[in-house]
């Protein structure tokens, strides 16, 4: 079964394998997988790895079993009103409803549809746990929750026992499963199968006329709420250009500039002083390698429009890296290119001559941030010249760039750049590739 | 059968439906749960109030930067073996000499080599079954340390050093092994792959709340709901150091002691505030955000839902 599931969740950038294939099967075994909604629990167990992956989760998951599209930039809500699982399911519950009743508005239903798609056998547990205790305190409950029930924004709603795969034989489920997985790929289909069409619905409504369980709102939106309104879980778009909304996924990226030494040298003096103490029995003892600091220098290019918007976004990214994983960053700025000198304020009052800049010990992890895109005539010979000392000088330098990068080939002076310095887009994903690059060549000495 | 069910707190310790879910995945599986999240969220809480509420044996290891396998699983101490052997040839030559009295090893024999093996966490909690291993903050770890435990960790044994003895458990046996981790460093792929993964959210409003109850039962609504409101409004300042939910139960202790109207009257003035902020600059941030935007502003204000 799901044989392209693996597939189709590596091209949100995931981990998928057969392995996670496997974990899935032996979760159907174990009895984890009873609704939709577990399955979406059990698959993040195994497939998450990182907070940043969730987003691109959430992605797969809907794109994979709901077929449900999204455009570049689109939010949730949206691509879920544009799809066919959505659409027939809104038909279907819609017409579930009281011809009295008024109309739920839209975010409403999506809330309910995103509610009914996240129903976990846990919230049900709870729900019919809960009822137990309702009933026996108040036994006319039951039909003041009938009423609420047809009031589309009633505290109460209805769920029902069809939403519940422990009846069905595992094979049969497994088969079931697989003719879905299979129809994903043909439009027809849609994988609205996941959306009742008679049968065995994961969220079907017949449970509910043949006297379901009816319960108070103890699931009432709240996995639609968290889907909606937590970056975490909308997905963020990691080959976006920074902005406040994914610069925590950038300042995750960050973090693996942090030097890992976990190699150990022979303590000579340790040795010598366990063997004494041990009576003469001399065991080579181990030390750690004193690990580096983590130092960062970042060099900003505040001169022109082009860099205004992403200014803000940089020094905030790494004054926050600086707060909980740094122990040393210096921020200097500079204008187009370099000439003479670089800046040590913002506002380019206060020069330091680049021969004292070049003495900064060579271990510095240099960001330098800028478009690179400048009139010719400014990136003369002795610019160029400066830069490359730069590069010679700090192994570990890297380029960031917040233009896109289908543009950099355009402009010839970034392309010169290019030539000096490893250039990676300003985005969560060009950071991290920046910073694997420096971590590699650090190792290399 | 091991302990299997859906666990799901108890009367001080809230877990909400993801966790408690990934935590009964990660035990039906007979994998660890690797837990990550903010500081002061309850990562390594869940373990011990599981252990305890199950009455279940409990085996720590703390990680630290000099963690290794050794400490984590078992070693073997060859100072006393080198000590009992020498014992040996003594007691051997006081023989010789016509004495009786022997040096005593303990017990211990030196042909037994498992009577030299001090065993760490790890082994122990493999031994007991329905046990619970906690390894916290993994990402103190050197590098290496990970990555050792990958083969114990799929194929469920230990191999004792030098006598070469097998621990072994069974997938039924297994104990619930949770791990945690503040993120400092990111943990190798192939590690991530043997665990189940859960990021723990930062509580909702409401969530909170019943934490909050859960540990102070007999705290007036009104001194809860107002310091929530306080509480989640830092949150928002976009602080350096965004107060936890450990830091508001210790606030909240310390108002415990005086009265209502008293306890009310000082959270307005942000008494005991040190609870809450850590840095200086965080401090001067919230004094003139919340007090320039008028103190009782926030008081006055519902829960945000």
């Amino acid at each position: 079964m799901f044989q392209s599931l693996p597939q189709a969740f590596r091209t949100h950038k995931l981990q998928a394998d057969v392995r996670s294939l496997l974990l899935l099967q032996k979760s159907f075994e174990n009895g984890l997988v009873k609704t939709f909604g577990d399955l979406f629990v059990v698959l993040k167990g195994i497939i998450v790895k990182k907070p940043q992956d969730i987003g691109p989760f959430s992605k797969a998951y809907y794109e994979y079993f709901l077929n449900i599209q999204f455009k570049p930039g689109e939010t949730l809500g949206s691509a879920i009103t544009r799809s066919v699982a959505f659409q027939e399911w809104k038909e279907n519950y819609l017409e579930s409803l009281d011809d009295e009743a008024e109309t739920p508005d839209l975010q409403s239903l999506i809330d309910r549809f995103l509610d009914q798609v996240h129903l976990t056998s846990y919230d049900i547990k709870k729900i019919i746990d809960g009822k137990q205790i309702l009933e026996q305190d108040n036994p006319d409950l039951e039909d003041q929750i009938d009423q609420d029930a047809n009031a589309s924004q009633g505290p109460n709603r209805p769920l029902d026992r069809a939403s519940d795969f422990s009846d069905i034989d595992i094979n049969e489920l497994l088969d079931r499963m697989r003719r879905v997985a299979d129809q994903q790929k043909d439009q027809h289909f849609g994988g609205s199968h996941w959306i009742g069409q008679g049968g065995i619905s994961p969220y079907g409504f017949g449970g509910a006329a043949k006297g379901g369980i009816r319960v108070g709102g103890a699931g009432g939106g709240k996995m639609a709420r968290k889907v909606i309104g937590d970056a975490r879980y909308f997905p963020v778009d990691k080959d976006e250009q920074i902005n406040d909304n994914n610069i925590d996924a950038s300042l995750a990226s960050l973090k693996g500039v942090i030097s890992e030494s976990a190699e150990e040298e022979l303590d000579v003096q340790g040795t010598i002083d366990m063997g004494l103490k041990r009576g003469g029995l001399f065991v080579p003892e181990l030390k750690d390698k004193i690990s580096r600091e983590m130092k960062v220098i970042l060099l900003i290019d505040n001169g022109g429009y082009s860099m205004n918007p992403y200014i803000h976004t940089v020094t905030q990214l790494f004054k926050k890296m600086k707060t909980r994983f740094a122990h040393d960053l210096k921020t200097f700025y500079f204008h187009n290119t370099i000439y003479e000198y670089v800046f040590t304020d913002a506002r380019r009052s206060e020069r330091m001559n680049i021969d004292r800049f070049l003495k900064h010990s060579p271990d510095y992890n240099v960001f330098i941030i800028g478009d690179a895109a400048m009139a010719p005539y400014e990136l003369g010979r002795s610019s160029i010249q400066h830069w490359l000392d730069i590069a010679n000088k700090f192994k570990k330098a890297a380029w960031l760039n917040p233009d896109r990068q289908e543009w950099w080939e355009h402009t010839f002076t970034t392309k010169v750049i290019q030539e000096i310095f490893e250039m990676y887009p300003l985005t969560p994903n060009g950071i991290e590739k920046a910073v694997l690059e420096m971590n590699r060549k650090g190792r290399m000495g | 059968m091991a302990k299997k069910d859906l666990w799901d707190g108890n009367d001080i310790y809230v877990c909400d439906g993801d966790l408690a879910q990934a935590f009964h995945m990660a035990r039906v599986l007979g994998m660890p749960l690797l837990i990550e999240g903010e500081p002061g969220t309850g990562k390594t809480e869940l373990p011990l109030q599981y252990s305890k509420s199950h009455g279940l044996d409990l085996h720590v290891y703390p990680v630290g930067s000099k963690a290794n396998v050794e400490q984590f699983v078992a070693k073997f101490d060859h100072v006393k073996y080198l000590r009992d052997s020498q014992i040996e040839v003594l007691n051997m030559q006081r023989e010789e000499k016509g004495m009786d009295s022997k040096l005593s090893t303990g017990g211990r024999s030196t042909e037994q080599l498992d009577d030299y093996i001090l065993m760490g966490p790890a082994a122990k909690a493999f031994m007991s079954p329905h046990s619970v291993l906690l390894i916290d903050e993994i990402d103190k770890a050197p590098r290496e340390f990970p990555n050792d435990l990958l083969y114990a960790l799929s194929h469920r044994k230990f191999v004792m050093p030098e006598s070469g003895r097998v621990i072994e458990v069974s997938e039924e046996d297994m104990p619930a092994i949770v791990i945690t981790s503040n993120r400092e460093q990111e943990l190798p792929t192939a590690f991530k792959g043997r665990c189940i993964y859960h990021y723990i959210a930062f509580p909702e409003p409401d969530t909170m709340k019943s934490i909050v109850i859960r540990h102070y039962p007999k705290a007036d609504d009104e001194v809860v709901n107002t310091a929530l409101n306080i509480f989640y409004h830092m949150r928002n300042l976009g602080l350096e150091r965004a107060p936890s939910t450990r830091e508001l139960l210790h606030w909240l202790k310390y108002l415990q002691q005086f009265a209502k109207e008293e306890t009310l009257e000082k959270m307005k003035n942000l008494d005991g505030i040190g609870a809450l902020i850590k840095t200086q600059s965080d401090l001067e941030k919230v004094q003139s955000k919340l007090f320039s935007s008028g103190s009782s502003d926030y008081m006055k204000r519902s829960l945000p839902n």
